[in-house]
């Protein structure tokens, strides 16, 4: 089946991919970005927060971003 | 690397808008990485020495942007944010986030812009043997450009940007409010004084 997926890591990543069915959110992060750590990730399917059980559907839109972006002016 | 004059007008714009710094992402050229376009505020949460994106909304930047055509390298890559004072010396902080979160990409760079208008950028790169080197600044005259939009770009500041409760008081004691647009267009005299008197990058 095929989901929109959208990552930002190496060149950046927005489009169509196909997944095997019954796909969890967990596996295609292992899959897809496999040594990170998920805590510097947002995960949303279809624009919502996802747990790392949830099977995708066909037609999902998944998407990885960054998380804690931060700067300061002074150390 | 080059703003266009609108992208630069518009940092400056938000730079000096309220008492607290401010981030967001640089839009690129399709064609032209190292050309930015636009300057966009991401949600945040600042006080005059910091600026943190809220995670929920870098995810609903990255989805305007892909449902506007863009690719990530065009709207991720390049990370501005504002300094008080002159200094735009990168922090511990901007260092651990530049290596944490744009270390995974294929390159980025980070953007400062500090108030007295020091200007500094590194673009590092991960594709080959990797690295990273400091970058010029500068503003690209050469192409035409849109008109600047200050009523919009204080709306997107008000709609963005955060400021901590430290904040909430010293702009109370001490700024007559530059946050709504009326008093800002009361105040055009005083912002064109400064723009004019604008350096540009250094
Ligand atoms: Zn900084």
């Amino acid at each position: 089946m095929k989901i929109l997926f959208i990552n930002n890591d190496g060149a950046g990543f927005a489009d169509h991919i196909e997944i095997a069915d019954g796909t969890t959110v967990e596996q295609l992060f292992r899959k897809r970005v496999n040594e990170g750590n998920p805590a510097d990730y947002l995960i949303r399917v279809n624009r919502q927060p996802a747990s790392s059980d949830q099977v995708l559907q066909p037609g999902d839109r998944v998407s990885f971003t960054p998380t804690k972006i931060e700067g300061a002016g002074r150390t | 690397m080059r703003f266009s004059p609108l992208a630069w007008a518009k940092l400056l714009f938000l730079r000096d808008l309220g008492p607290t710094e401010v981030g967001g992402f640089a839009i690129s050229d399709a064609q032209d990485l190292l050309y930015l376009e636009d300057f966009v505020l991401i949600r945040q949460e600042c006080s005059p020495v910091t600026v943190a994106f809220d995670d929920d909304a870098v995810a609903e930047f990255f989805d305007a942007q892909i449902d506007a055509g863009r690719r990530p390298e065009q709207f991720a890559r390049v990370w501005v944010h504002t300094h008080p004072g002159n200094s735009a010396t990168p922090s511990r902080v901007d260092e651990e986030t530049f290596a944490r979160v744009f270390g995974r990409s294929d390159w980025a760079v980070m953007a400062i812009l500090a108030q007295g208008g020091q200007t500094f950028a590194r673009l590092q790169f991960h594709t080959g043997p990797g690295g990273s080197l400091q970058i010029p600044v500068a503003v690209d005259w050469s192409r035409p450009f849109a008109a600047s939009a200050w009523p919009d770009w204080n709306q997107e500041y008000l709609q963005n940007v955060r400021p901590d409760e430290f904040c909430h008081h010293q702009q109370i004691r001490e700024h007559a409010g530059p946050l709504s647009v009326s008093e800002m267009l009361d105040g055009l005299t005083e912002h064109s004084h400064q723009f004019f008197n604008e350096k540009g990058p250094t």
